[in-house]
């Protein structure tokens, strides 16, 4: 009752406290005076009335201490009392505090680092209304059944009248376009889309309209919605860009809306026009160009849509052998499709290597409390003796483990801040979402809450098996400290078995992914890299739609390039080296003479000059020359494997073939060269074949010159170099090749950084937290091997046998852990490149490194112990 | 040797009562409390004065009593108290609690 408002008294109360001081001491002076008047009135001395006065009265100072403390807050002093004790208690043991904090620090800090990055990347639903509901509708055919294709629009409009799993169906597909005008030339990601498309994702355009379906019709002429950076970028963010005309590939279209920021599908696109398909494509079956949307009706599962896709398949299947025989549907969600199956993986082991090292550090912390906890047992049976309840001790208890914890923790979040910006820094340029990740309060309360539960298991586990204790059996342990506590100790067992399986399975996993990282690293490209910058140039469709001009445009740009003498070689092809690009061609074996069987070749047209610059060595015949070109005879140069898979016993130079048996053309093998192999496309070696590009050109051009110049000059005069051929022509990303190759490994090599650096913090840490345990526990039985030694057991046979029972332990721990590593190898076997998922060298080398510190903690005490004198040791305490 | 009762032993919780009850009758300072109680009970009731003020922050955190500096008789200042209605409320509470407590010890004192 009325405790508010006592609360409120209480709490006035200490903002005037000096006043109420002042008054009390008034108070109490008048008190004085009119006692001592009355002492005088009954006829004492002055001096008498002055000292019986106070007499009476009593200590002014005890008084005012009383009255002060009716204004306290008795639960918090006593909370306070306990925090003072506790951490008076951790400053008397720095080096435990220390260890047990940073302990702490280190597996909170990676646990919610490596949550908020899991969670940003893959649980947090992406940013789009109903986004959970959102599939992917794609086909896969036998022709090509290892690619993932959109819909042809004769399939999509039979789901679209067929499938009752889906609310809303839309389609898109995406380009780049060359937007030309108002500043430098400039290649945007364009979605063509269908009328639906923004409606779809329930965004409303900040300016202007949506796209209509009349638009389609193009009744308004061409018309095209922004995106919010490229409105802020090139149109300084003005009202009045609404109706104004863009240039796209050379075409006009008026700018119909505004989207509102941060909308960019897919995947940063700048510009949607609307999707204005041929008579053609909207007849062709086997044209599967456009990737479509679902939206999944309430209710419906993933699975329950596949299944009906499955049959509308097989009913396409039977009614249009010719284009959709044994054609499939596969369904996928978005988040899925946005995330990527590689980067899921992966994720979810450095979740898994988290939890381990998150449980080694509670194992530890554990561990130490307990010792901590048996080292106290004396004193916490004599305060006991002295009145203190136990559930006084108890909370005094765990009050030291929640302030450890809390410490703990705090210096977790701190750490999972630096962590994730770290990361952020570090991250590949091209990880999934990494925009939204940030740390978050969430993520900050989520840390809160494992240290709070770390710091109650912790403290819960040592203060009941301390407190339960009975106080005779206790102080009397002097005497039975010959037999340790039985229960504890297989407690204490179990945990460093635990910590020894734990930080096993952690250190092979790493080792294995450092392994893999390595020889990655070691990976041969068959190229000279160093020095090489190269970009990508998208030609304007409505300027170079012809071969022609392509290669005119090719012919001059060459010659720009070559002019150039910082330029010590110079080089264009259709296609990338090392970027995880390739073209694949699809023809038969037979037009090598071989068995008929379909192949699959990587095939690239590439300018003069080509190989030599990019320092592919020639195996036989001829480099490409500035007279293979049109209307010289047709000429290719393959790679050493296809010429021995197809050659072997001959010289396949002056051979010609048809690329198809009804092929008009024909084409003379000039010439064989070595390999390149790309690491994002496996590493392995494909068979490889090159055109000269001013007899295949292509509306792709890759500029890739060698200079010893830095890069941002390479840059700028590439630039000059293109632009002085055409000026409306923007470029790629200009980038080393170096990076390009650094890039591909980037995300392998980060990843395994992050597992070792896990590795090897929960290896200190379980190294720490074994040797602390075996090393205590030995430590208490020096009174025991004392007893034996004076009873005639010699040194050695009392260290072997506290050796044996570390040696126990350590092996137990380290089955459990090889038996863990094994499992948790069969799961990373797909993350591990060129590595075959089982190395025992690297299980064994950790098994030995535990086995020999557990040795170790017990060898070091147990020869102290044995080297001093037996009675000593019997007086140990 | 036998020990005569003594003066100014009260019974736990008993000092708190006695206060507000002499603060029935009007506002009074720690002095003019203590001399009250003195008085009335024929000097049985000595209050250890050392434990009156604290006494007296108990009431005011309950808020069964306020205080009020204000000039005493002889023009000093000097703090008096004043029961509240919450007080009062209580004084009625514990007197009966009180009587009825007094009344069972008699009881036994008579009959056992």
């Amino acid at each position: 009752m009325g405790s508010v408002a006592e609360w409120f008294r209480k709490l006035t109360f200490l903002l005037k406290r000096n006043q109420f001081d002042r008054e009390l001491e008034e108070e109490m002076r008048l008190h004085l005076e009119l006692k001592m008047r009355k002492n005088l009135d009954s006829g004492m001395s002055a001096e008498e009335a002055h000292y019986a006065a106070q007499r009476q009265l009593g200590n002014f100072t005890r008084m005012e201490e009383e009255s002060r403390q009716s204004w306290g807050f008795p639960f918090l002093e006593s909370l306070l009392q306990d925090i003072r004790y506790g951490l008076r208690g951790l400053r008397k043991a720095p080096g435990f505090a220390v260890v047990a904090t940073l302990t702490l620090a280190l597996g909170i800090g990676a646990a919610t680092c490596i949550f908020s990055i899991v969670n940003a990347v893959l649980l947090r639903p992406l940013p789009y209304q109903d986004a959970s509901r959102m599939v992917y509708l794609w086909t896969v055919t036998p022709l090509f059944s290892e690619f993932k294709m959109g819909q042809s629009i004769p399939n999509l409009n039979d789901i679209k009248a067929r499938s009752h799993s889906f609310d809303q169906i839309t389609a898109f597909n995406t380009d780049t376009r060359n937007l030309t005008g108002e500043g430098d030339p400039k290649r945007v990601s364009v979605a063509a889309v269908s009328a639906n498309f923004i409606s779809f994702f329930a965004v409303h355009p900040i300016l202007g309209r949506d796209l209509q379906p009349e638009d389609a019709q193009r009744k308004s002429g061409n018309v095209v919605v922004i995106s919010y950076s490229l409105w802020q970028e090139r149109f300084g963010a003005k009202d009045d860009v609404v109706g104004r005309a863009i240039t796209l590939d050379g075409q006009a279209y008026t700018v119909a809306g505004v989207l509102p920021r941060g909308f960019e599908f897919p995947d940063k696109t700048l510009a949607w026009i609307p999707l204005v398909p041929t008579a053609e494509q909207t007849n062709d079956r086997s044209r599967w160009w456009y990737l479509s949307l679902a939206k999944l009706r309430p209710g419906v599962s993933l699975e329950q849509a596949q299944s009906e896709m499955d049959s509308i398949a097989a009913g396409l299947s039977r009614e249009y052998p010719k284009d959709a025989e044994g054609i499939h549907f596969p369904v996928m969600t978005l988040q899925q499709s946005v995330i990527g199956v590689e980067s899921k993986s992966p994720l979810l082991v450095l979740l898994a290597a988290v939890g381990f090292l998150l449980l080694i550090a509670c194992a530890n912390v554990s561990n130490l409390m307990l010792s901590r906890g048996m080292e106290r047992q004396r004193e916490i049976a004599l305060r006991a003796a002295l009145g203190a309840s136990r559930r006084r001790i108890l909370r005094q208890l765990l009050m030291e483990s929640l302030l450890l914890a809390l410490i703990g923790g705090l210096a977790g979040v701190g750490l999972a801040i630096t962590g994730i910006s770290v990361f952020r820094a570090l991250a590949p340029p091209d990880f999934p979402r990494m925009e939204e990740l940030r740390p978050e309060l969430l993520i900050a309360l989520f840390a809160f809450a494992i240290s709070a539960l770390a710091g109650i298991l912790c403290g819960l586990a040592p203060a009941l098996s301390t407190s339960r204790f009975d106080l005779n059996a206790t102080m009397r342990e002097k005497n039975s400290a010959v037999t340790d506590s039985r229960r504890a100790f297989s407690l204490r067992g179990t945990l460093v078995v635990a910590e020894i399986a734990l930080a096993l399975i952690l250190l092979t996993g790493s080792a294995l992914m450092v392994q893999g990282l390595s020889r990655l690293l070691k990976f041969e490209t068959g190229l000279r890299i160093d020095n090489l910058v190269t970009t990508d140039l998208v030609l304007t469709k409505s300027r170079y739609s012809s071969e022609d001009s392509q290669r005119i445009f090719a012919r001059q740009l060459l010659d720009s390039l070559h002019a150039r003498p910082e330029f010590s070689g110079a080089a264009l092809s259709n296609n990338s080296v090392l970027a995880g690009l390739t073209s694949l061609m699809s023809i038969d074996a037979s037009v090598f003479g071989a068995r008929a069987e379909k192949i699959n070749l990587e095939s690239r047209s590439v300018s003069a000059g080509f190989f030599e610059a990019l320092g592919i060595r020639l195996i036989r015949g001829r480099f490409f020359d500035d007279h293979d070109a049109k209307g010289t005879p047709n000429v290719v140069i393959v790679n050493e494997s296809l010429a021995r898979r197809f050659f072997s016993d001959q010289d396949p130079i002056g051979r010609i073939f048809k690329l198809y048996a009804d092929d008009k053309e024909q084409y003379q093998i000039v010439g064989v060269v070595a390999e390149t192999r790309d690491i994002r496309l496996g590493g392995d070696r494909r068979l490889q074949i090159y055109f000269p590009i001013l007899q295949q050109p292509g509306g792709v051009v890759y500029a890739t010159v060698r200079s010893a110049l830095d890069p941002a000059a390479v840059a700028s005069l590439l630039k000059t170099c293109v632009w002085a051929v055409d000026r409306e022509q923007p470029l790629g990303r200009v980038r080393s090749v170096a990076d390009v190759v650094h890039a591909s490994v980037a995300e392998p090599r980060f990843r395994s950084r992050l597992v070792m650096v896990f590795a090897l913090s929960g290896l200190i840490l379980s190294l720490i937290g074994i040797y602390g345990v075996i090393s205590y526990g030995v430590t208490r039985r020096t009174h025991e091997m004392g007893i034996r030694m004076a009873l005639g057991a010699q040194p050695g046979n009392v260290r072997g046998l506290i050796l044996r029972d570390a040696v126990r332990l350590a092996l137990i721990g380290a089955g459990i852990g090889a038996a863990g590593s094994l499992m948790l190898l069969r799961l990373l076997a797909n993350q591990l490149y060129g590595i075959k998922a089982n190395d025992p060298a690297t299980l064994i080398g950790a098994a030995l490194l535990m086995l020999i510190v557990a040795v170790a903690a017990s060898y070091i005490p147990a020869r102290r112990a044995t080297k001093i004198d037996p009675v000593i040791a019997l007086r140990c305490e | 040797m036998v020990r005569t009762a003594s003066k100014n032993e009260l019974l736990p919780g008993t000092l708190e009562m006695l206060i507000l009850q002499t603060l029935t009758r009007g506002a009074r300072h720690g002095y003019g409390i203590a001399q009250r109680i003195q008085e009335i009970s024929d000097d049985v009731l000595q209050v250890e004065e050392g434990s009156l003020y604290p006494a007296l922050q108990r009431l005011l955190v309950k808020g069964w009593v306020k205080a009020e500096w204000g000039s005493s008789e002889n023009n000093r200042r000097a703090r008096y108290y004043t029961l509240t209605s919450a007080g009062r409320k209580q004084l009625g509470f514990e007197a009966e609690n009180f009587s009825r407590m007094v009344q069972a010890i008699a009881r036994v004192m008579e009959n056992a």
